[in-house]
């Protein structure tokens, strides 16, 4: 291989070289004509379209770990926009549905190529951690997003276009607590587990634990679990030992649905506060029977009896074998259904005409945060940052049939917050 | 004080005894080929999802086919045999795409490392296809435990029946193996294909043959895995055997690469090491079995009960 | 199809994939790639969000921050780099994706580095994409045209001595754990780099962006693209990063038609798209 001489001209060596050195040039002219030809094609500076439906994107996890929730998600808009749409309307809507998949790169992506086709507005995409890579991007270049399932902290203050109705896990938390201790007021030894790799879960035991740090409750062990764990054996034979009266966990759907089997199977037989990632049927073939008589806090209960959430229950159950609709599929309705009625009421006042796509965006960007609307989740509206107001959480606790493979959240109690403070 | 201990002892046989199944699939196959086969963690989902559809479990709403289910419900012991076969049987395809067109042109088998990763991703993409993203959990009762107790009290330490009865296979398959690998005829001839490949073709010996039969048992190890664990806790989606796969890498080498009495032992130190953690550290447990690896690789870089040996040159 | 923001993320790709072939010069195949990528992602991260975050960030902070980010990653490197350069192959491999759960493992776990969550609000140095592709591409640019002078210099052809044959380049009389240990420093700072301005440009950094996963990824870029010279990787990772994006269309199927490529990939071109004897009929080829 090292041979001296490399000036000949046919040394392999050195045509090589001047082979890669060519090569090389190639590319940078055709990254370069790549860079120029697609250098900025946002139709943000437009005319909007003033007719036929106007393009309305989502990015959602269709593909890798999160997509268990992008599926439920795709259900319930798509449940939204059927329904919406065959009820009186001013301007049809036109849903893009894009794999925003799991990680950040590819919801940055997704973004950016339905910021390019024009869209008004933009729901997602699943995960917070996603939110904060993409969200910033919709905010530069001026599009509204609604996140349909962020839940972390500071998601609606990436800037003034962002908003969600995914209630942060610091209102609803503290309200499965007090109703475990309003059952067992004897209750002094608490046992807390978290998975610490899920953004949601860690916020949400922050709030878990400051609440039983506030009843006077010191936790006697803390777990950290990991989202893809399945063998809880480690951590509940630890917590065990030191005599629990309550288990609190914060996890998802999977993972927590494990951790409930296998608490109930090595024999603790206390009460088991559960928080929101639970809040979902996907939990009864996992925990089973074991699930049975779980407390949780819920944004949203399909409980709820008002006739917009009977419909949503009634379509869900239609199209899903008779299954009943969980939060994710709720609020991802909720999502669409913010944007489609804040998209009538500004095409009833002709807001759309004569404008740019920019300026139209901006305008329905206001009329979304200043409006009401009556969803599944209940009567909700926006702070002025885009944070989700809700009049309406639940408490309930998990009812399994004899079967031991389905169940329901049966409401134990319905609180009405007052409106948060900024 | 001594309960505790036993409870430590009980937690790390649990969860070593899997890690030790998981790494014993890689080590038949590095053991002949000196290559890892990084579609091990597909193998291990889809094992998981056989066995619960041999048993007679539908799809659920986010598949290809809702509500589908074979028009079968074999008994546990049945349908976690069919799986394990299933599982040996795509084994064996992997070798066929993934790894045999390779070792005909003699490519350097680094480049399998990608292929049989590129064949674990397209296994569990179909898997998710057709299987939905969400969580399946067998029927209750199906292993025939339902008039066992869901956990036993051994010593003042507890541990659940279905972890016993997960050991216990696993205990069994694994002395199967050996027993195979010692005595029979075939058993001999892998093991003389481990030792010098060439010289066992010199002697005779089919080596395409062996290494057939090396992929269809570790995917079969792997089969079988996937639906004791299935079993223990529940299919965490299709990507669930993945995490699985990393930690028997781990252990793989801390037993040392392709010794199968070096993989029992590498799970059994590796779940006794996390079962040891505090509650306090317990974050930290996924890098613990990194950072033994690192440190035997560092101090002993034949694993814990490798051969010692020379770089063939 | 493709955007300038597509654009950003293929360069970063085959910025990371020459990380990866540095090492694989001189013979080594260390996927440590992502720990060192997640080590200048997190730096970047944590000093552009010191105190109260402007929006904005200079490109001389930003450059600052890659200065500092080469030079941790430098010394990371020397200190891994000497007790695990001795182990070969897959030892070698192994032991390197023991590193990047490690580190992975570490970010997800210290107080100051946001656990799952990461940390958000990272300022930009540059308002448009356009600004990202002009940076990363000049940093493509410059890591292509160290590669090529290497190639001929006295350490390329060490490094590739080693390569052919360690042992006999040690009788040659090769210095074999510098080089070894030059190329894969080269390739932490390339890796180090990277994530400074994959950093600002995702917007935020969390633990999940050095994982096993990206290892793989990685080095197919350069498996694909083809081992054998700096192109090969630089190549393999503008297309496989573009390939998820440009699959969009079939929907569902698009990863396990990214997972056949990856699959089938190597069996149709073992050496990889850019080989040898190519770059040799591009040299000899007179217009």
């Amino acid at each position: 291989m090292l041979r001296s001489g490399g000036l000949s001209p046919t040394d392999p060596l050195a045509a090589r070289r001047r082979g890669s050195a060519r090569l090389a040039t190639a590319l940078a002219g055709a990254l370069a004509l790549l860079a120029y030809l697609s250098r900025s094609s946002d139709p943000a500076a437009q005319p909007v379209r003033q007719r036929g439906p106007l393009p309305l994107g989502a990015a959602l996890a269709l593909t890798g770990n999160a997509n268990l929730y992008g599926q439920d998600q795709r259900m319930g808009i798509s449940l939204a926009q059927g329904w919406l749409h065959n009820r009186p309307h001013h301007r049809a809507v036109e849903l893009q549905l894009e794999d925003g998949a799991s990680d950040e790169p590819s919801a940055i992506a997704a973004f950016n190529l339905l910021i390019r086709r024009g869209v008004i507005a933009l729901i997602g995409p699943t995960l917070s951690q996603q939110a904060f890579a993409a969200d910033p991007i919709a905010q530069r270049r001026g599009v509204p997003v609604v996140a349909a399932s962020n839940t972390a902290k500071g998601i609606p203050q990436i800037g003034a276009f962002i908003s969600r109705v995914s209630a942060q896990s610091s209102v609803i938390a503290p309200l499965s607590i007090d109703e475990a201790l309003r059952r067992e007021p004897g209750t002094r030894r608490v046992a807390v587990f978290f998975a610490q790799d899920d953004a949601y879960s860690t916020a949400e035991t922050a709030i878990f634990q400051k609440v039983l740090a506030a009843r006077g409750l010191t936790p006697v062990s803390i777990q950290r679990t990991q989202l893809a764990d399945n063998d809880f054996q480690n951590p509940i034979t630890a917590a065990l030992q030191q005599r629990p009266q309550l288990v609190v966990i914060s996890a998802q759907a999977v993972d927590g649905g494990n951790l409930i089997r296998q608490l109930r199977e090595l024999g603790y037989r206390g009460q088991i506060v559960v928080g929101n990632g639970l809040n979902t049927p996907n939990i009864y073939p996992i925990c089973q029977r074991w699930c049975d008589g779980v407390l949780i806090a819920q944004a949203y209960s399909p409980e709820l009896n008002t006739p917009i959430n009977r419909s949503f229950r009634s379509l869900f159950a239609e199209a899903n074998n008779g299954r009943v609709p969980g939060q994710i599929a709720a609020q991802a309705w909720t999502a669409y259904q913010v944007l489609f009625e804040a998209i009538q009421r500004l095409q009833a006042r002709g807001g759309f005409s004569g404008v740019t796509l920019a300026e139209a965006r901006w305008r329905l960007l206001q009329e979304l945060l200043s409006g009401r609307y009556n969803t599944p989740l209940g009567p909700i509206h926006f702070r002025a940052d885009g944070e989700v107001v809700q009049g309406r959480f639940y408490v309930a606790q998990v009812r399994m049939d004899g079967t031991g493979r389905n169940g329901r959240f049966t409401l134990v109690r319905e609180r009405e917050l007052p409106e948060a403070k900024p | 004080m001594i309960e505790a201990l036993l409870q430590t002892l009980l937690n790390g046989a649990a969860s070593g005894g899997v890690y030790a199944l998981v790494a014993l699939g890689y080590t038949l196959i590095f053991s002949v080929l000196g290559v890892i086969n990084f579609a091990q963690g597909a193998l291990f989902s889809l094992g998981g999802y056989l066995t619960y559809l041999f048993l007679g479990g539908k799809i659920g709403v986010n598949g290809a086919l809702p509500g589908w289910g074979l028009p079968v419900g074999l008994p546990f012991w049945l349908a976690l045999l069919v799986a394990a076969l299933g599982s040996g049987a795509v084994g064996l395809l992997v070798e066929r795409i993934a790894f045999a067109p390779l070792r005909r042109r003699g490519a350097e088998p680094l480049l399998s490392l990608i292929t049989s990763l590129g064949a674990g991703v397209v296994l569990v993409n179909l898997l998710q296809l057709l299987m939905g993203a969400e969580g399946y959990a067998f029927p209750q009762g199906a292993a025939g435990l339902a008039h066992l107790p869901e956990s036993l009290l051994i010593g003042g330490a507890r541990i659940r029946t279905i972890q016993v009865l997960l050991l216990a296979i696993s205990a069994l398959a694994v002395a199967g193996l050996s027993l195979w690998l010692e005595n029979s005829r075939s058993g001999k001839a892998m093991r003389a294909v481990a030792e010098d490949a060439t010289t066992a073709t010199l002697l005779g010996i089919n080596s395409v043959a062996v290494v057939r039969l090396a992929f269809l048992l570790s995917g079969m190890l792997a089969g079988l895995g996937g639906g004791l664990i299935g079993m223990s806790v529940s299919l965490a989606g299709p990507y669930f055997g993945i995490s699985y796969g990393l930690k028997g890498l781990a252990v793989l080498v801390l037993g040392g690469l392709g010794s199968v009495p070096g993989a029992i032992v590498g799970g059994l130190v590796m779940g006794l090491a996390e079962a040891l953690i505090p509650a306090e550290a317990s974050g930290w447990r996924d890098a613990l079995a990194f950072a033994i690896l690192f440190a035997v690789l560092v101090l002993r870089p034949s694993g814990l009960l490798g051969r010692r040996q020379l770089e063939k040159v | 199809m493709i955007d300038n923001g597509l654009l950003v993320q293929m360069i970063l790709g085959a910025l990371l994939g020459l990380s990866v072939y540095l090492p694989m010069a001189a013979g080594q195949l260390s996927l440590a790639t992502p720990a060192f990528y997640a080590v200048g992602g997190t730096l970047a991260a944590l000093l552009s969000t010191q105190g109260d975050t402007p929006s904005a960030i200079s490109l001389g902070a930003v450059l600052g921050e890659m200065l500092l980010a080469a030079g941790l990653t430098a010394a990371l490197a020397l200190l891994v780099g000497l007790p695990v350069l001795r182990l070969r192959g897959i030892y070698l491999a192994i032991s390197t994706i023991a590193l990047v759960e490690i580190v992975r493992v570490a970010i997800l776990n210290l107080p100051f580095t946001g656990g799952a969550t990461g940390i958000f609000g990272i300022p930009q140095p540059f308002q448009q994409p356009l600004g990202y592709v002009l940076f990363s591409g000049s940093l493509l640019a410059l890591a292509g045209w160290l590669c090529q002078r290497l190639e001929a210099s006295r350490l390329g052809r060490s490094m590739a001595a080693i390569r052919d044959d360690e042992l006999a380049s040690r009788c040659m009389g090769i210095h074999t754990t510098r080089v070894k240990l030059t190329a894969f420093v080269a390739s932490a700072m390339l890796a180090g780099v990277t994530g400074v301005v994959a950093a600002h440009y995702l917007n935020t950094w969390n633990a999940r962006q050095g994982s096993f996963d990206v290892a793989i990824t990685t080095l197919a870029f350069v498996i694909l693209g083809g081992s054998r010279s700096w192109l090969g990787p630089v190549i393999g990772g503008l297309l496989l990063t573009a390939l998820p994006e440009l699959l969009r269309p079939v929907g569902d199927l698009r990863l396990v038609l990214f997972g056949l490529v990856i699959l089938l990939g190597p069996v149709f071109f073992p050496q990889g798209l850019i080989t040898p004897a190519l770059l040799e009929r591009l040299g000899r080829w007179k217009p």
